[in-house]
């Protein structure tokens, strides 16, 4: 067993950027939709012979156990190849839940399939009327012997219609004297006649998030992860790391790259007015890119994040919707066209950015309650 | 860098953070820029010992020349703490001209040493004006000993022992040295927002000591003045921070619908945006601060100067104006500091080039950088 953490940062990077520049296959690198699992089946194969499906799991469970300094560099790189984070639901979410609650079964039987994705998952968490108030959840699972039978609907349920399995915050006490209590995180086995699934189309014409349904649906008892009613506090401890990657950079990196090709391209450059306005985001990006270090460093030296990290969150993905408005300024009557527009050597998907962008202030926290963390927990402001 | 060395210097720069504090604060604060703004716009002879005496003129010079061989980023934290209290001292026209330019031109002058013990403050002429505004060519000539034409923009010249002149000699650029008091010198005091002064410096065959002259000089003028405008980025910095604290301050206490306004979400959320463009900014002057102590190509400092103070400026412009809205009407008065933090800003801002000049040196160099690769 390889331990990653004490070589250099500079040859471990080496060694990640080198395994991608040889094996990934160039036909997947930087994906605008989320695949489906047969279409990246091969490369997940590679990953998996080659011990890298979870980076940050302990390798006493199969993970490459990084600290956090080489955790940044493998998400750098992979970033940077354009690697497909691939159906991760179970490396990301489900996987480190049982790590740190679940039993020694629970151990022994899901986390080698989740390496191996003989099951893959999907997060049920969003429900019709939980969205940002997600403590408001109602669908039930009720104890009926040795089962839960569960009843209610989850949504913005991402690739649930090629998942296996579903991991879900779903409430078990609905007497508790908050909402935050009395919630359960369960694990459900989706081929089942009491599940059903329908996809939802989005702007982009893309049908990523489901709706799912739940008529009775059972999983048994031992599928409970940690203790009964406790999941809200469970889910919550899991978002550490997760909070400083979505207020990473390279989304509002890769579509300034993109604008920049396609102005050059079109001669945008000539113009003051665009230029003025190109330097103003470019500025957004590589300042922030500044700010993303800081947090960065804290967590390299092994300091937990606080809520400020939401900053981050905010300010990149609303500076990745300036750049996107900016590219259909700049596409001027071709604003409203689908698919790549070709200028010069370069195609660039304007509209593809464009929709890209719009969902990343409104998932994850959307920005609104972002700032409502930081303006109580940051700021300290009343009320 | 290793994290033993980085744990070394944050502590360093903490220690003269809390020192360069303490002083002005014990100086007086932001009270002491009221009581000299509704004076004579100068400064506190006493407070630039003080400062002297602390090193914080010599934080950028090499320890065997007489200063703390710190590097730019600590002449950052220095700034800031100056702009916190909005202190009237030319700190940074200091550090960033006038010692800029000795320490490169002629650092065994005894001026430098002088300027670094605070005994001697200089101002620095170096730009000019013409009919669009500034200009781009050298009008005022050094001939026969003596200096003749026009400088514009010259800071800190209110209290000043002598000043440095920008010229042009026998076909080159030069530097030269003229008494504020001396003859042919007249000098025309423009009042700015927060009760500086800004002069235009009329020179008619002004007695002067030429100190050093050819494309040296021009070279040295570039390097300070990428300096001065980072570390006028790092000032405003300090200037927004206050600002800031003070404004949510006022939030938490001032109470209307039987409420704090500070428990308004619209309020909130205002405030938030306000806290994340001051860490951005934070964070960007800082890092631009940190890699021009790392680089020696000109245009590369060049860049970096440009992109803090475009942050800087853009930042403090907000914060500033954001400011006196979240007051109300009490903000608009000059009975409370905020107000001085919006003038001292406008004065920033202004000098040197604000945002949207510098983000279009700062394009112009990425290009160039750019099409050299």
């Amino acid at each position: 067993m390889i331990d990653y953490n004490e070589m250099s940062d500079a040859d471990f990077r080496r060694k990640v950027r080198q395994f991608f520049e040889t094996e990934y296959p160039e036909k997947l690198r930087h994906l605008s939709h989320r695949p489906k699992f047969a279409e990246i089946e091969d490369w997940h194969r590679k990953l998996h012979a080659k011990g890298w499906v979870a980076p940050a799991w302990p390798s006493e469970y199969g993970g490459m156990g990084l600290n956090a300094a080489k955790l940044l560099i493998f998400y750098e790189e992979q970033q940077r190849w354009g690697v497909v984070r691939g159906r991760d639901m179970g490396v990301q979410m489900v996987g480190p839940l049982i790590i740190r609650f679940g039993t020694d079964a629970q151990k022994a039987h899901w986390l080698p399939r989740i390496l191996s994705c003989e099951d893959i998952w999907c997060q049920g968490y969003s429900e019709p009327g939980a969205g940002s108030d997600l403590a408001n959840l109602r669908t039930n699972a009720v104890i009926d012997g040795e089962e839960f039978v569960i009843n209610g609907q989850k949504i913005w349920t991402t690739m649930a219609h090629d998942s296996t399995h579903i991991f879900m915050l779903a409430r078990t006490d609905p007497k508790a004297p908050t909402k935050q209590q009395g919630i359960s995180f369960i694990l459900v086995p989706m081929d089942q006649p009491g599940v059903k699934v329908r996809t939802i189309a989005t702007l982009a014409g893309e049908t990523e998030f489901c709706e799912v349904f739940f008529d009775d649906a059972r999983t048994p008892c031992e599928n409970l992860v940690g203790e009964l009613n406790k999941g809200w506090t469970m889910a919550k401890s899991l978002l550490g790391f997760e909070r400083v990657f979505i207020g990473a950079p390279n989304l509002a990196q890769n579509a300034l790259g993109q604008l920049e090709s396609y102005a050059r391209g079109a001669g945008r450059f000539d113009d003051p007015a665009f230029c003025e306005r190109f330097a103003e985001v470019a500025l957004d990006v590589e300042d922030h890119a500044a700010l993303y270090a800081r947090f960065a460093d804290q967590l390299k030296r092994g300091e937990p994040l606080g809520p400020d990290v939401s900053m981050l969150k905010i300010w990149v993905t609303e500076t990745f919707q300036k750049i996107t408005e900016l590219m259909i300024e700049a596409a001027g009557p071709d604003g409203g066209t689908l698919g790549p527009l070709q200028v010069g050597n370069a195609a660039v998907d304007v509209l593809a950015a464009f929709y890209k962008a719009r969902p990343t202030t409104i998932y994850g926290g959307s920005n609104e309650i972002q700032r409502n963390i930081l303006s109580k927990a940051v700021l300290r402001l009343p009320g | 860098m290793s994290n033993a060395a980085h744990h070394h210097d944050q502590d360093d720069l903490r220690l003269l953070r809390k020192s360069v504090r303490t002083l002005l604060e014990r100086a007086g604060g932001a009270a002491r820029a009221r009581k000299i703004r509704d004076k004579d716009g100068a400064w506190d002879s006493p407070v630039m010992l003080e400062l002297a005496k602390a090193g914080v003129f010599g934080a950028v010079v090499p320890e065997e020349a007489g200063g703390l061989g710190m590097g730019l980023s600590a002449a950052g934290i220095i700034a800031e703490e100056v702009g916190r209290v909005i202190a009237p001292e030319p700190v940074v026209a200091s550090v960033g001209l006038a010692i800029g330019l000795l320490r490169r031109l002629c650092p065994e002058h005894a001026l430098l040493a002088e300027t670094l013990a605070g005994t001697t403050v200089l101002a620095t002429a170096w730009q000019e004006r013409d009919v669009k505004g500034l200009s781009n060519t050298l009008s005022c000539r050094f001939e026969n000993s003596a200096l003749t034409g026009t400088k514009s923009w010259v800071a800190g010249v209110t209290a000043a022992s002598a000043i440095l002149v920008v010229a042009e000699a026998d076909g080159g650029p030069a530097l030269a040295l003229i008494e504020p008091c001396g003859k042919g010198v007249s000098i025309d005091k423009r009042r700015q927002s927060d009760g500086s002064i800004m002069a235009e410096l009329h020179l008619s065959e002004a007695p002067a000591e030429l100190l050093a002259k050819g494309p040296v000089v021009n070279a040295a003028l570039a390097a300070a003045v990428s300096d001065t405008t980072a570390l006028t980025a790092a000032e405003l910095v300090g200037v927004s921070a206050k600002a800031l604290e003070i404004t949510l301050d006022y939030t938490k206490t001032r109470e209307q619908f039987d409420k704090p306004i500070g428990s308004f979400q619209v309020i909130q959320h205002r405030a938030v945006d306000m806290h994340i463009m001051q860490q951005l900014a934070e964070a960007s002057v800082r890092d631009a601060l940190g890699l021009m102590d790392a680089a020696e190509a000109p245009r590369l400092r060049a860049r970096q100067a440009s992109r803090a103070k475009a942050r800087a400026c853009t930042t403090a412009r907000k914060i500033t104006r954001e400011a006196i809205q979240l007051h109300g009407a009490i903000g608009y008065t000059d009975e409370l500091d905020i107000g001085l933090y919006l003038n001292r800003a406008l004065v920033l801002s202004a000098w040197l080039g604000d945002d949207v000049y510098h983000r279009r040196l700062w394009l112009r160099a990425r290009n160039a950088e750019e099409a050299a690769r």
